[in-house]
């Protein structure tokens, strides 16, 4: 209702909204847009001090800027480019087909990557479940970048700028493997340390 | 009440599943077990559910003319002959599809909640308007597919949908399953089915001829075919629906069982 009473003030103007340390989810911030498009107003990014938020509105291709609270209340704003997260992501629950991921850092995944999906993180991944998709790690270039899964069984695997299919035969169950870069070449080895 | 209402959405995914099939059977079911039931037909482009219920000629008025306010909600309702408690909202003209916004969904659910227990909503495949539209009226759920790989795609692309918008609870129909297919795994398994889609499975129904010629008729088979193996699959459904614990049938039995020998031995032709 708020928002409404200020978008009428403004109509047809370009917005970032302020989300504060609200955790909003993605039906929350497309509720936001709705209102915003009623007013003839386009968002163009959110900030807010919740990564949770972040994490949102980065999968709805805004962009995000992440504030940080200092001890003297100074607030600093990071912008998009040189955002600095936790290091890993948490995502907790399956990624279902057709849904996309793009994460700096790393990846941790309590779930499965159904196959559709699609999982990218600058750094390493690492699924607590299947990867069943397509997953992309060290996505900006960092070969050294690793992807883990207790069932390695993707679509198709990407590290940096390399990709490879995903094997065929029937993973062996209880053994989780592990696809790195070797000698120009992605493998697939058993995960023997992390 | 209206808030007792169960407003649930059947769809898919992937067009050809049985979508429309279930809603005919579910809500034949329903309306014989008593309950006031509406089924809506929300595929404007494409309409079927009037031809399945064989109510096709009696339509006079659609969703769209009760939307325009040219006439009352109860003038377009069409009473199922046999089954009173079973109406059908038509699907209105085709150029709908310009002009309709989920608030237009929204307040043709709101008025058939007023008069009917359970509004079963019968989903357009794919995951464009059609398919937003028709879930922004929706509380809860069915999501019917088939034990084939593209049709499960497509099933969890839509789950993925249903679970960024809050529609729970969901559940899963798994429509043509084919015993003797599993049994050799030529098909999908129940468990590949249900591991990539991680939901409930709500009921599984059976490869049947007698769709096809339900179809054609504009009888559904729950109406006068009870005992074809599909009718008591839905029947099943129906009862689950409400809160009933039947067993799932299991197909590999069917298939392989003392009595599918005994029954496929009787059915076979000596001469």
């Amino acid at each position: 209702m708020y928002l409404k009473n200020e978008l009428e003030k403004i109509k047809s103007v370009n917005l970032e909204i302020d989300c504060k340390n609200l955790d909003l989810s993605c039906t929350n911030l497309l509720e936001l847009i709705d209102i915003a498009n009623e007013y003839n107003c386009k968002i163009i990014s959110f900030c807010s001090s919740s990564s949770n938020t972040i994490v949102s509105s980065q999968s709805l291709g805004y962009m995000s800027h992440f504030i940080i609270e200092n001890r003297s209340k100074n607030k600093f704003k990071i912008h998009d480019n040189t955002l600095i997260f936790p290091k890993t992501h948490f995502h907790q629950g399956t990624v279902r087909s057709g849904e996309y991921l793009y994460i700096p850092g790393n990846l941790l995944i309590l779930g499965d990557v159904n196959p559709g999906a699609f999982v990218s993180a600058e750094e390493n991944i690492i699924i607590w479940g299947r990867l069943l998709g397509i997953a992309h790690a060290g996505s900006k270039g960092n070969s050294q970048a690793k992807i883990s899964a207790l069932q390695l069984r993707p679509v198709q695997i990407r590290i940096a700028d390399k990709v490879a299919r995903g094997p065929k035969e029937k993973p062996q169950l209880g053994l989780a493997e592990q696809a790195r870069i070797h000698s120009e070449e992605i493998i697939i080895s058993p995960l023997d340390s992390i | 009440m209206a808030t007792d209402t169960r407003v649930i959405l059947i769809c898919s995914g992937k067009g050809g599943v049985g979508k429309t099939t279930l809603t005919a059977n579910l809500g034949i079911s329903l309306a014989r077990q008593g309950l006031s039931t509406a089924v809506l037909d929300a595929d404007f482009g494409l309409r079927n559910l009037d031809l399945l219920l064989g109510l096709e000629n009696r339509i006079v008025y659609t969703a769209q003319e009760v939307l325009e306010e040219e006439c009352r909600l109860d003038q377009a309702l069409v009473k199922h002959k046999q089954e009173s408690n079973l109406s059908l909202l038509p699907a209105g003209n085709p150029r709908m599809l310009d002009w309709l916004k989920p608030d237009d969904m929204q307040r043709i659910v709101d008025m058939l909640k007023e008069q009917f227990k359970y509004v079963l909503i019968d989903c357009p495949a794919g995951v464009e308007d059609g398919f937003k539209n028709a879930m922004a009226a929706s509380q809860e759920a069915i999501v019917v597919t088939n034990p084939e790989v593209s049709a499960v795609r497509d099933a969890d692309r839509v789950i993925g949908l249903l679970n960024t918008n809050a529609i729970k609870p969901v559940q899963l129909v798994l429509n043509r399953v084919r015993p003797k297919m599993m049994a050799n795994q030529e098909m999908l398994s129940i468990d590949d089915v249900t591991d990539i889609l991680a939901l409930p499975l709500l009921g599984l129904v059976l490869e049947d001829e007698e769709v096809i010629v339900s179809t054609n008729r504009g009888e559904p088979l729950t109406l006068n075919s009870v005992n074809s193996p599909a009718a008591k699959c839905y029947l099943n459904i129906a009862k689950r629906l409400q809160g009933e614990d039947i067993p799932l049938i299991d197909p590999l039995e069917e298939s392989s069982g003392f009595g599918a020998k005994f029954r496929r031995l009787m059915q076979t032709k000596i001469f």
